[in-house]
């Protein structure tokens, strides 16, 4: 036997008394790793949430959004200098048309309903209605068929960057080379079953004919399905606007210099573009959680200092109490140290095993609190849809609020150096009670 | 040889300074079994804590084998109370949850003995004490007041100290234990080779020892 296994020894004295302060000291470790594991969980909510977003930013032209409002549409040599700005990897330009049934002969997969009326006849009317109006004299609403969304692009690495859309993918034939000015396309989904296309069927738009090359999908996205995509260099073309681009994706190399690419960029296209990018939205959808971070950081160093409290008082009660024992041991011939190392010992006996109680209240309690927590935070992130989905790809405040505790082995090792560390903080006032007490005072108390 | 020279312990600040050792000066022969006696507050245990090296006089000097000890370092004392001080205190002082052999065996873990014959020596003293083997693994609360003293009394034998103090180690014990341990001590002086000084109230036990001193008021008045 020897000083350490007598510190172990000693933590099993009296029953009860052990049994009481690995409960105590138990659940306020517990609570420290309960507080450990969920912010780790939110952390790794919000890095999560970050990577989804992506690292990128949006150049539309200055008062234009998709196909509403106005203004001129941005040129490719416009968007040439973004690619020297530092931490752009890439530009995606992008340029959107609507075919009508005066120039395919595809059918939209997209039924009008009363929006789509709605949104028609507006738009006819603010062409002045009748002989005037935008489809002519004889637009009936109640016939209208929605346009086909053409998408041109310059570069088809991500179908989701381009689309705007969550998890896209080709379910069948291969990408069409965005690069060249062939009269290929993809077909959403929708749209190749509503017109019976699939690879190598053939369509017509612009008075040319399309080859299918490819079919995509994005699962439950109705508009992303029933559109087309091709080279830009084809759609500028047909569509007669050469070197014209109604918006741009920029990559950036890390979510870090969002903000400042993002004034870069403004700053060199000036009045005739919006720059906008997914750091805002980001920011104040992540903020709830982050404070949910933030209190469990202080609640679980609150929790350290108590169980250091905790075990300093406890260990400072036994060292009074055995004071006479203390000083036969240094009468027999230990040194403070010997001593201090058996009291320490006992500490950190006391420490693990309610340490081991802890683990098991942070396993049960984990979950459930850190669920308390996130849902009982005021989170501002969008619900989902409209800008919000397309920012954060459906990453919506119930999918931000879906914050799953589990227990990894970094919290373990982090629960295993803050037991150790409170045993330590907990034993040095008994240590330097120990080293104050001398044995000829045990021999004055006989 | 135990030779002490002008011991001087004072407490207190100088406007109430008690000295409970006084001027105090004598020898003690190796193997000799000599008694201290006094009223309470005469400065025995005072006395017995200077030898031990518990305390430090105020002034003097207490020369062991040749060594001053009043002038050790605290290192050097923690070295001179684990090898050449052996304690007998009155209330056994065992500690509390170690057996009766762990508890012998411990003095020896501090003189960084093996644990092999930490174990073989231990065995020897407590049988050669009078404990049963049976009674090895038990507990001080589990052995008589009698069977205890024993037990610290081989613990105080373990590393062959040349000086054993025991403080009134008779004190809590009847008159029968109490002549056993008696017996034992003096016993033990002789086949062990060393020098035994007991404090002590028990006037007859301080009779059958070798050498007695009487101390009245921190001085030695015989």
């Amino acid at each position: 036997m020897n000083f350490f296994t007598r510190g172990i020894r000693n933590t099993f004295r009296n029953g009860i008394r052990t049994f009481s302060i690995i409960f105590i000291l138990g659940l306020s470790i517990g609570l420290c790793i309960i507080m450990l594991i969920a912010r780790d969980a939110v952390n790794k909510k919000i890095v999560e949430a970050k990577s989804s977003v992506g690292n990128s930013i949006t150049v539309r032209p200055a008062g234009i959004n998709g196909f509403e409002g106005g203004g001129s549409l941005l040129t490719t040599s416009q968007l040439a200098p973004i690619s020297s700005i530092p931490h752009v990897t890439g530009v995606t330009e992008i340029l959107t048309d609507r075919l009508s049934s005066s120039n395919t002969n595809l059918v939209s997969s997209i039924t009008a309903g009363s929006f789509g009326r709605r949104q028609a006849n507006i738009s006819n009317q603010s062409f002045g209605g009748g002989s005037q109006g935008r489809f002519g004299g004889s637009f009936d609403p109640s016939t209208f068929t929605p346009p086909v969304t053409i998408t041109g692009v310059n570069k088809l690495n991500d179908l989701d960057t381009v689309l705007g859309a969550t998890s896209a993918t080709l379910t069948s034939g291969k990408l069409i080379d965005a690069n060249s000015s062939t009269y290929t396309a993809l077909v959403g989904s929708d749209l190749a079953t509503k017109n019976n296309l699939k690879v190598g069927s053939t369509f017509n738009a612009y008075s040319q004919t399309f080859t299918v090359v490819g079919i995509f999908n994005s699962p439950n996205n109705q508009f992303v399905n029933s559109g087309l995509i091709a080279p830009i260099t084809t759609v500028q073309n047909l569509s007669t606007q050469t070197d014209q681009v109604s918006n741009a994706i920029v990559g950036v190399d890390s979510i870090d210099n969002l903000d400042s690419t993002t004034n870069a960029i403004s700053q060199k296209l000036g009045s005739a573009a919006d720059v906008v990018n997914s750091q805002t939205q980001l920011t104040n959808a992540i903020s709830p959680l982050k404070s949910v971070s933030s209190l469990s950081l202080i609640c679980s160093i609150g929790a350290a200092i108590a169980s250091s409290f905790i075990i300093l008082l406890i260990m400072v009660m036994i060292v009074r109490e055995r004071r006479r024992e203390i000083g036969v041991y240094k009468a027999i011939g230990a040194s403070n140290i010997t001593v201090m190392a058996q009291f320490a010992s006992e500490a950190v006996t006391f420490t693990l095993l309610a340490s081991l109680v802890g683990l098991i209240i942070g396993v049960l309690g984990s979950n459930p609190i850190t669920t308390l927590l996130v849902s009982n935070s005021n989170s501002t992130a969008p619900a989902g849809g409209g800008f919000g989905r397309r920012v954060f790809g459906g990453f919506g405040a119930n999918n931000l609020r879906q914050v799953h505790a589990a227990v990894g082995w970094n919290i373990l090792i982090y629960g295993l150096l803050v037991s150790v560390l409170i045993a330590l903080v907990g034993s040095l006032l008994s240590s330097f009670m120990i080293a104050k007490i001398r044995p000829a005072e045990v021999m004055r108390a006989e | 040889m135990l030779e002490v020279k002008n011991l001087v312990r004072t407490f207190g600040s100088d406007g109430s300074k008690v000295s409970a050792v006084n001027d105090i000066s004598f020898k003690v022969e190796d193997n000799a079994f000599v008694s201290i006696i006094g009223k309470s507050g005469s400065g025995k245990s005072t006395l017995l804590s200077l030898l031990g090296a518990l305390d430090k006089p105020t002034s003097g000097s207490i020369v062991v084998d040749g060594t001053d000890i009043a002038q050790l370092k605290d290192h050097s004392l923690i070295k001179y109370r684990c090898n050449k001080i052996g304690f007998v205190f009155q209330s056994y002082n065992l500690i509390p949850n170690l057996t009766a052999l762990e508890n012998v065996m411990l003095p020896m873990e501090f003189a960084k003995s093996s644990r092999f014959n930490r174990k073989k020596r231990a065995t020897e003293l407590l049988k050669e004490v009078g404990i049963t083997e049976d009674k090895l693994p038990r507990k001080p609360g589990k052995l008589s007041g009698g069977e205890q003293q024993r037990v610290a009394i081989a613990r105080a034998l373990a590393n062959s100290p040349k000086l054993i103090l025991a403080d009134e180690p008779t004190g809590n014990l009847d008159s029968e234990n109490g002549k056993m341990i008696f017996d034992l001590l003096h016993k033990l002086s002789k086949t062990e080779n060393t020098t035994i000084i007991v404090v002590t109230h028990d006037l007859t036990i301080a009779g059958k020892t070798d050498r007695s001193f009487k101390l009245s008021d921190g001085k030695l008045i015989k």
